[in-house]
């Protein structure tokens, strides 16, 4: 091996290693604890600081909408029995509704059971997919 | 009329079941006959997929809701023309359609070279022949688009309202003939393998396919971003998505491969890296397939989650481990023939290039997999989202940016310290300077500023490059400057067609870092008469109207735009309320300028007759789609150079 592949290696390394320390870092400080609802709230204590992410549906009747802010504020459910509630301050998604199901990341305060959300996401509703319209024919 | 298009796929998968082993029988007995035969199922493959789309096509402008198909993606209020489109609205079309491109890719290249009876090229065929056996025969026994129904209903379930827009009636289309055409790159790699092949011939041809795909794939996600831009009305056009990311992935090693096979043409190394890049940017494009249908990961995208999903990730599986059995097994046809001679040389910065287009693409790929692979791992799920994304690519794009201006200006080989001189003392000059002149502009921290001085230190070179060229043909050729740039291009299309690309690169640089840094935002409620001010802007609210469109019903607000008292124009932030999926669909009003984009949103009208008005100022961000444009118009230079091709052809003789 001369001596300019053993440089272009050793810079390779180099590079490498602070992509890695980069994404070790990254997940560090930006990762969110992806969780159920029913996982959330049942915690009995403060979970460790840090992003939430959580997967549920908008429970029914729970959507409080105020355009003027804009906060949009509504309870998660998982089908269980637990819920969690959400506030958004932005507008609502076009796809938003009560039944739908969502994706919300920001940060948990365990005292008021309430997740502050800074991301909310709305699956596009499966009613573009097959609903009501039967069996195939044969 | 479903039937014959349920036995053109059929007949499909037979064809291509046909074809991989006609030609698999040609090439190991060297007989003609079965090679030709064998070609000539996989034209019978394109033309059968035509006939299967004809029929699906017809049955969705002709609303025949006795398909499932149809019943679920279209309605009878729905225009034509996005009837039409629903084609790749849906799972099962989608797959059609990534069939119809990948058997008009078999087609278009048997067609290219149709004069060549070389068996390499029947081997190149009977890989794609195996990738079509998979498709057709996912639609004839996983997923097939011509499901009848039982009971026909009245009316179809419609197409969702996102869709029904200019920009996604093209931009799945040229994202997939992207996607779907890394095909080709694939199977000359895969053939080179098995056939033992040497020589760089099969490399230039290569390298332009995999060149045409890069352009599409790259425009369609620039597509993306744009119809994410004026319609998903959230202010901005990149989210880092699962399904953003699946697309950006191919294309970010599909870049590393351009550059990387220059220095295997040039100089015979990196074989063995090459093959490796045309087979990832392939199963990339695969894997991006498999996570936008198939519902693992939460995504604006994932309209639902599918059983198509194993099968996805079994053909990667196969595909990728027969590749890589392949490329172990066919060491000694791989190796090198040179070796590297200076890290600071044309070589060196290509090769920091491809590292830092794969650690690019690692990141992207981990990130967008994170939940998976951390519960894997650790049992704890994370989740990464846009800070992830943001703090570990950006720094790696920005290294990107600066060796966008070291690398083509360094000699191959070995760059000495006098050119080094000549070539990079200005353009240092001229990033530091354009640095000063963005301070009191308010540009400041580490990124921004690396960013704008490694902008103007390429942009820079680019220009030293296009003056040393027209300045060395001066003497031969006198002409005025403009003509003179013309001829130079036109001397050495794939250089300066690349160095356009670059141009654009730049732009799009520039467009990414005024949109997200320099980003404003204001919103109120506003009563007639009532204004808000953002920006040097101030926006008054004239009035808001409701009118019935086409399929749905709109409520329209009309703001006046003025600036400095002096009034812009009037624009109309809107919703639409489609009747068929209730549920309202923002249209964002803008305004765009080479310097600013105004952008407004209609959160809708309150109880107390006020409205709700939210107003982004995007700066810049007309260089991200007009930097695209300069790429693909860069390439498609880069694309018209026949010469080398022609050389290559006249060595053989």
């Amino acid at each position: 091996m001369n001596k300019a592949s053993l440089r272009l290696i050793l810079i390779t390394f180099a590079v490498v290693g602070s992509v890695a320390y980069l994404i070790l870092s990254g997940v560090k400080q930006t990762g969110l604890q992806y969780m159920t609802v029913t996982e959330l709230s049942r915690l009995s204590q403060a979970p460790k600081a840090g992003g939430f992410r959580l997967d549920g549906k908008v429970a029914s009747g729970s959507v409080v909408y105020d355009q003027k802010e804009p906060r949009l504020a509504f309870r998660m459910t998982d089908g269980g029995d637990e819920a969690i509630a959400v506030v958004y301050e932005g507008l609502m998604p076009d796809a938003f509704a009560a039944g739908r199901e969502v994706v919300v990341e920001g940060t948990y305060r365990h005292d008021e059971k309430t997740l502050h959300a800074s991301k909310l996401v709305t699956k596009c509703p499966s009613k573009y997919e097959a609903e009501g319209l039967g069996k195939d024919r044969s | 009329m479903s039937e014959i298009g349920r036995l053109a796929i059929i007949l499909g998968f037979a064809c291509s079941c046909y074809a991989v082993l006609s030609i698999a029988w040609g090439l190991r007995t060297g007989m003609a006959g079965p090679l030709k035969s064998g070609r000539r199922a996989v034209w019978i493959v394109c033309g059968l997929t035509l006939l299967a789309t004809i029929v699906l096509e017809r049955a969705l402008v002709a609303r025949d809701f006795s398909y499932r198909y149809v019943a679920e993606h279209t309605s009878l209020d729905l225009p034509p023309y996005y009837a039409a489109s629903a084609l790749w609205a849906g799972q099962e079309g989608s797959l059609l359609l990534w069939l119809l491109i990948l058997s008009s890719y078999g087609a278009a290249f048997l067609w290219c070279y149709r004069k060549r009876f070389d068996p390499f090229y029947d081997a190149v065929a009977m890989v794609v022949a195996t990738v079509m056996i998979f498709f057709t025969g996912l639609l004839t026994f996983v997923c097939s688009p011509f499901r009848i129904l039982a009971t026909p209903p009245a009316d179809g379930n419609g197409l969702n309202p996102l869709l029904q827009d200019p920009g996604m009636m093209i931009h799945p289309p040229i994202l997939y003939t992207g996607y779907v055409g890394f095909i080709i790159p694939f199977a000359f790699g895969i053939a080179v393998l098995l056939m033992n092949r040497t020589g760089t011939r099969w490399i230039e041809e290569v390298r332009r396919w995999t060149l045409f795909n890069w352009m599409f794939l790259g425009f369609g996600v620039l597509l993306g971003a744009r119809w994410a831009y004026i319609e998903l009305g959230w202010g901005g056009y990149w989210g880092w998505d699962p399904v953003e990311n699946a697309s950006l992935m191919p294309w970010l090693v599909g870049t590393a491969f351009l550059h990387s096979v220059m220095i295997e043409q040039r100089r015979g190394m990196l074989k063995t890296w090459n093959v490796a890049l045309i087979v990832l940017t392939f199963e990339l494009s695969i894997f991006g397939t498999f996570l936008t249908r198939s519902g693992v990961l939460t995504s604006v995208h994932s309209f639902a989650e599918s059983d198509i999903g194993p099968w996805f990730l079994g053909f990667i599986l196969i595909s990728s481990t027969a590749a890589t059995a392949l490329i172990l097994y066919r060491k000694v046809l791989l190796e090198s023939e040179n070796r590297m001679d200076a890290v600071v040389s044309r070589e060196g910065s290509f090769l920091f290039n491809n590292v830092l287009f794969v650690a690019l693409t690692f990141a992207t790929f981990l990130g967008t997999t994170f939940p998976v692979i951390s519960e894997a791992v650790t049992g704890e799920k994370i989740s990464v989202s846009a800070p992830f994304f943001n703090r570990v690519n950006v720094p790696i794009a920005l290294a990107l940016l600066l060796l966008t201006g070291i690398g083509p200006v360094l000699s191959w080989k070995r760059a000495t310290a006098s050119v080094l001189k000549r070539n990079f003392i200005l353009p240092i000059f001229v990033g530091v300077l354009a640095t000063l002149v963005g301070i009191p502009f308010g540009l400041h921290g580490v990124y921004p500023i690396v960013c704008v001085a490694g902008a103007a230190f390429v942009l820079a070179t680019i220009v030293m490059e296009f003056a040393r060229g027209i300045q060395a043909r001066k003497d031969t050729e006198p002409a005025a400057p403009p003509m003179a740039m013309v001829h130079l291009v036109q001397k050495n299309k794939r250089r300066y067609g690349g160095y356009i690309v670059h141009f654009g690169v730049v732009m799009i640089f520039v467009g990414v870092l005024g949109s997200s840094v320099f980003q404003k935002e204001a919103h109120a409620p506003l009563k007639p008469g009532e204004s808000l001010a953002i920006g040097p802007y101030s926006l008054t609210l004239r009035g808001v109207e409701e009118k019935q469109i086409k399929n749905a019903m709109q409520t329209r607000a009309a703001v006046d735009v003025s600036q400095g008292g002096k009034r812009l124009q009037t624009m109309h932030p809107s919703k639409a309320f489609y009747s068929k999926s209730q549920q309202p669909m923002t249209e964002v009003a803008l305004r765009p300028t080479p310097a600013e984009d105004l952008y407004l949103i209609l959160g809708g009208v309150n109880d107390d007759g006020s409205v709700s008005i939210q107003a982004y100022i995007n700066p810049l961000v007309s260089l991200v789609w007009l930097g695209g444009i300069v790429m693909v118009f860069g390439t498609l230079i880069a694309l018209s150079d026949r010469m080398r091709l022609k050389r290559e052809e006249k060595l053989l003789g």
